[in-house]
């Protein structure tokens, strides 16, 4: 019996392992190499269609089993809002830049270059206050409606009327009303009632017509000319930049009203200010001018885009995209496997699962600012990092032919940075879930925990970058000093900056004043945070294994120092930890930002005066501190100066900690190879859809 | 004494006593044997479906009581679809619901919902509305809606052979005791037990999908998808494979089968361990009685001593393992649905549990607290079938 025991398991076993090491297949590819995989790597045996010829073999034509429909197997389908006038999220962003389209749009590629889109033309004032759009007639937005140069100047109003603080709507706003009038409260009672809609609607009505007027007064639509005029408070460098993300999205003005939205009149504008997207009809309707309308929401499940056949351009190539919310990697993996996912999300700690079926290869190009040719692989070496893993076919050689083309190398226009919440939400009727107990007791913290700069430093000396930029990103990634990114004005690459050190760590801790007594922690006899602790909740967006590492790695660090140091990482899904964010319930998290534009102002401003700087319940000198060197910058026209206007934030940043700059990412990128005429915009939200064809 | 009525008693030897029984016979002497098996039956039901309103109201007031450890801002949420953007405006909202009142007085506005003077009412679970979820961006009634006909359509198709095969395995495995198919049998339950759901889940999808692309995840393909949710295919029970035969889409129903497949082998492979090993143990245990041993001394042929005497009787513990079964598969194989990519309600509970989404995790677990009465229901009466001193008591 034991024999037969031991046989039993003896073939449970074997068929484990046989299973384990099964040949992944590839996807349909015609006449493509064959290949096997053994256990100490992959041996390619080349076809013997192969042509000979001195460039390296083309590869063999990857087919797709759909080229109709294009599939992106996601690790979350969590979609905020449909809004233009409140989306502020990348997955929203995605969404709405195929489905709703703006006057102005990126040039391929370039970040700082725009085309005509539903706009044909436009022309700019000698002083650069005044943009005169020439609005395109015959466009139809999915429901039938036509887009007009009132639903333009609509849509623009609406947005700066209603889009509320924690909106985008403070990118438009500024060029309208001025540098640090970042929302239309700011017009009407300073920005007393910011996100507050009862507050704003108890001002004087006189005050809340007026701000309307000056709203509309500025952007003036012209139906007979088809125009459309924004007058702005002072020129503005980046406009068009601003205007082609977005939140300069057209939506159709008799749609908006028969849906319950704002009906253009001053009366009422106050009634729709600051709405939360629950709240909100249109945050889960859509309907644009875009190549794609919503054919199917189900959010945390899919969405399905359809193409508009009545696009005002040439319809899209593909028929349907299908954005999937597949939580598991391993499924993911599998329908990259098969083909039936043409996109799919990549934790940077499964890239070399994905990496070992590369066929081709695009390595990003500094001097051109885009990928060089692509390249067969020949060979692949998994102990190599970053693009040395792949050796490129010489000529005459055939590739591997396996499915995925790889980018890589890039630096991302994206940048992750640790952010401390300076005054945390709470109240007694109130307590806020992720503070504990509330109090210095090594059971939570208090509210004010981290508006101790020497928490704060603690915090960024114990910060191991190597550790995250090794380990998650295989050592493709960069450690930023500073806000901005390399090539903008503002940039210095030997700015004072945190490094990973321990001792520094134990002494800013120990220099800690949490109970507010004026004596350090590591003296005071009655006890403080070096001898009650803490425990405090870092929270995440679920299915973001950098963040979660970025958290695992801090409280690591931090146990060293101290083992009542607690440390707790708390998955949410998008939107819940959106909505925490906002309400500034979230102690301490990692804050990602993409730029929206492609100039300094758009990191300083929301890290600090902005939309983190709120999350951060950063106190109001501290803004004011940094509102003073923005304004400055934003204003000034010479690069060399504001070059040092920045540099004044990086010093003002470094000094108190406000945040710390953890990683820049440089892509890594799987792509199907049937994919064509994906446009790599870097400041994209996701994908463009229009100009993507499949073989 | 009819010999049918004795043969009863035979059957439950040493239960009822002699006196018991003749009083028992003389209050219903003049009705017939089988019409009195149908009313205490028909009586036994009443009796427990009486208590159904009881249990739903003690699941309501548990769960409501779990809600008094939520501060009020957070019970907000049972109300309103979102929380203001300024903090300043919820003291306001949270006199508005009575969130400061006691608890009785939020647990009747929590069950009727909170009328204002002009006659709107908001919340109000008996009036089914269960709140808006934040997590899936729709009322968690609709939430439930849309997620529940796939569980419960996996549910349908995986009862069988999760339920059958399972004591079929524990039958045999007990009737071949320490014999080959009893070894393989252990060893095939051991592994089951052991054997982590999303490791198995995640082998099946490697080798059934990622190499053989026999049975990919999901529900239905994309293309059958846009079908069933075209205008013109009729949706009679929103259960895919039921309404594509309806339909006469074989097709559909195929593709809808191969996406069914590996869930249903999962949620088997996992639950055949516990069913076999219950069976079997049951199955032992009753092979031992003296009646079986009488049985064989009659002559009764193995068959019918193993399947008529002995496997009715280890039936019992089965009984309630399956409904409890059942219940776990209706409540969302959430594991199984999340590896998969099947969107049930298990994975729509386990996202709203992950964002801390209060409003959806309380309507699943009223849900689910309505499933579990149901089927306790369900397992009692047929209890009452399989074992008659459960009806007669």
């Amino acid at each position: 019996m034991r024999k037969l025991f031991a046989l039993m398991s003896l073939l449970v076993i074997a068929s484990m392992a046989l299973a384990a090491c099964g040949t992944p297949a590839a996807p349909a590819a015609p006449a493509e190499p064959a290949t096997t995989e053994s256990s100490s790597g992959t041996t390619t045996q080349p076809s013997t269609e192969s042509p000979s010829t001195e460039a390296p073999a083309a590869s063999a034509d990857f087919v797709s089993k759909d080229p109709t429909t294009f599939v992106v197997a996601q690790s979350e389908v969590g979609i905020d809002t449909f809004d233009p006038a409140l989306a502020y999220d990348t997955a929203s962003g995605e969404i709405l830049q195929n489905v709703y389209e703006t006057l102005v749009f990126y040039d391929g590629e370039a970040t700082d270059k725009f085309v005509p889109q539903l706009a044909e033309s436009w022309e700019t004032s000698a002083d650069g206050t005044v943009y005169t759009f020439k609005i395109r007639s015959g466009v139809k937005f999915h429901e039938g409606g036509d887009m007009t140069p009132s639903d333009v100047a609509y849509s623009f109003q609406r947005g700066l009327l209603q889009g509320g603080y924690s909106s985008p709507q403070w990118l438009l706003a500024e060029p309208f009303f001025g540098v640090g009038n970042d929302d239309i409260t700011m017009l009407v009672d300073e920005g007393a009632s910011a996100d507050d809609r009862d507050a704003l609607s108890a001002n004087d009505s006189a005050k809340l017509v007026a701000a309307c007027e000056k709203v509309q007064s500025a952007i003036v639509a012209d139906d007979a000319a088809g125009t459309v005029t924004m007058t702005l408070a002072q020129p503005w460098g980046p406009f068009l930049a601003t205007i082609a993300q977005s939140w300069g999205s057209i939506m159709d003005k008799e749609w908006v009203v028969k849906n319950g939205g704002w009906d253009g009149s001053c009366d009422t504008w106050q009634n729709f200010y600051g709405m939360t997207s629950a709240d909100d009809p249109f945050s889960t309707i859509a309907n644009g001018t875009g190549a794609f309308k919503i054919e199917k929401f189900a959010n945390g499940e899919e969405i399905v885009l359809a193409r508009n056949e009545n696009y005002w351009r040439e319809p899209a190539k593909l028929a349907r995209v299908v954005l999937k919310q597949v939580p598991e990697w391993g499924t993911r993996f599998s329908m990259m496997q098969t083909g039936d996912a043409d996109l799919a999300t990549v934790p940077p700690a499964n890239r070399s699962q994905m990496d070992e079926l590369v066929g081709a290869f695009q390595t990003y190009d500094a001097a051109t600012n885009t990928y060089g040719p692509t390249q067969e692989v020949c060979s692949y070496n998994a102990s190599a990092l970053g693009a040395e893993k792949f050796t490129a076919c010489a000529a005459g050689e055939a590739g591997n032919g396996k499915p995925f083309l790889l980018r890589i190398g890039r630096p991302g226009v994206a940048m992750d940075v640790l952010l401390f919440n300076w005054n945390i939400a709470t109240s007694a009727d109130s307590p806020n879930p992720y503070i504990g107990s509330g109090k210095l007791d090594g059971n939570g913290i208090p509210a004010d925990f981290f508006s101790d700069e020497h928490i704060r430093k603690g915090f960024a000396y114990a910060f191991d970058w190597d550790t995250l930029i090794d380990d998650v990103f295989s050592g493709e990634a960069l450690q930023p000093y500073q806000l901005t990114l390399p090539g903008m004005p503002g940039f210095f690459p030997d700015t004072p900056h945190y490094t990973f050190d321990l001792d520094k760590a134990t002494e800013e801790f120990k220099l800690a004043d949490v109970d507010h007594d004026g004596i350090p922690a590591g003296e005071d006899p009655e006890g403080d945070v070096w001898t009650s602790g803490f425990r405090v909740q870092m929270s995440y967006n679920q299915g973001n294994v950098t963040r979660q590492t970025i958290a695992e790695i801090l409280a690591g660090n931090l146990s060293e120092i101290n083992d009542k140091f607690q440390i707790e990482t708390l998955g949410l899904p998008w939107p819940a930890y959106l909505r925490a964010q906002r309400a500034k319930q979230i102690p301490l998290m990692t804050g990602g930002w993409q730029e929206d534009i492609h100039d300094p102002h758009n990191w300083y401003q929301p890290y600090t005066t902005g939309t983190y700087g709120g999350r951060q319940s950063l106190p109001d000198d501290v803004k004011d501190q940094f509102k003073e060197i923005l304004n400055r910058g934003v204003a000034e026209t010479d690069p060399a100066k504001r070059a040092e206007i920045y540099k004044e934030a990086n010093q003002l940043y470094y000094d108190l900690a406000v945040g710390v700059p953890l990683s820049i990412v440089t892509t890594h990128g799987f792509a199907q190879r049937w994919i064509e005429g994906q446009i790599l915009n870097p400041i994209f939200s996701g994908a463009y859809y229009y100009t993507i064809s499949k073989k | 004494m009819p010999a049918s009525y004795k043969f009863k008693k035979d059957e439950i030897p040493g239960l009822l006593g002699e006196n018991e029984l003749a009083s028992f016979s003389a209050r219903n002497s003049e009705i017939h044997p089988s019409q009195e098996r149908f009313l205490l039956m028909v009586n036994y039901i009443i009796r427990r479906l009486m208590l159904v309103p009881l249990l739903l109201f003690g699941v309501t007031v548990l769960i409501f009581g779990m809600l008094s450890f939520l501060q009020p801002v957070e019970r907000l949420a049972l109300y309103m679809r979102d929380f203001p953007k300024n903090d300043k405006a919820i003291p306001a909202l949270i006199a508005k619901y009575d969130l400061d009142k006691p608890m009785y007085v939020q647990y009747w506005n929590w069950m009727w919902g909170k009328v204002d003077a002009q006659g709107n009412r908001d919340g109000g679970i008996l009036f089914g509305n269960f709140g808006y979820s934040r997590s899936a961006s729709q009322p968690v009634a609709e939430l439930i809606q849309r997620r529940f006909p796939a569980t419960l359509e996996l549910t349908i198709w995986a009862v069988a052979p999760v339920v059958l095969v399972g004591i079929w395995l524990g039958v045999q495995a007990a009737v071949h005791h320490n014999g080959f198919v009893d070894q393989i049998a252990r060893i095939f339950s051991i592994i089951g037990t052991s054997f982590p759901t999303f490791v198995f889940g995640l082998l099946l999808l490697m080798i059934f999908y990622a190499n053989l692309r026999w049975f990919p995840p999901g529900r239905l393909s994309d293309e059958f998808t846009r079908i069933v949710e075209s205008a013109s295919y009729h949706r009679y029970t929103t259960l895919i494979t039921i309404d594509a035969l309806l339909n006469g889409r074989l097709d559909i129903f195929w593709d809808a089968m191969r996406h069914l497949i590996m869930p249903i082998l999962t949620l088997s492979y996992i639950n055949w361990a516990t069913f076999l090993r219950i069976t079997r143990g049951s199955m032992l245990e009753t092979l031992r009685m003296e009646y079986v041993t009488t049985a064989r001394a009659k002559g009764l042929p193995e068959r019918d001593v193993i399947y008529k005497h002995a496997q009715p009787n280890a039936m019992l513990p089965v009984v309630t393992l399956a409904g409890f079964s059942v219940v776990g598969l209706l409540a969302g194989a959430v594991i199984t649905e999340t590896v998969f990519n099947y969107p049930g309600i298990g994975s729509a509970a386990v996202r709203a549990a992950t964002s801390l989404d209060v409003v959806a995790m309380l309507g699943f677990a009223l849900f689910d607290g309505f499933i579990l009465i149901i089927a306790a229901l369900v397992v009692d009466v047929l209890y009452a079938f399989v074992d008659p001193r459960v009806r007669l008591s």
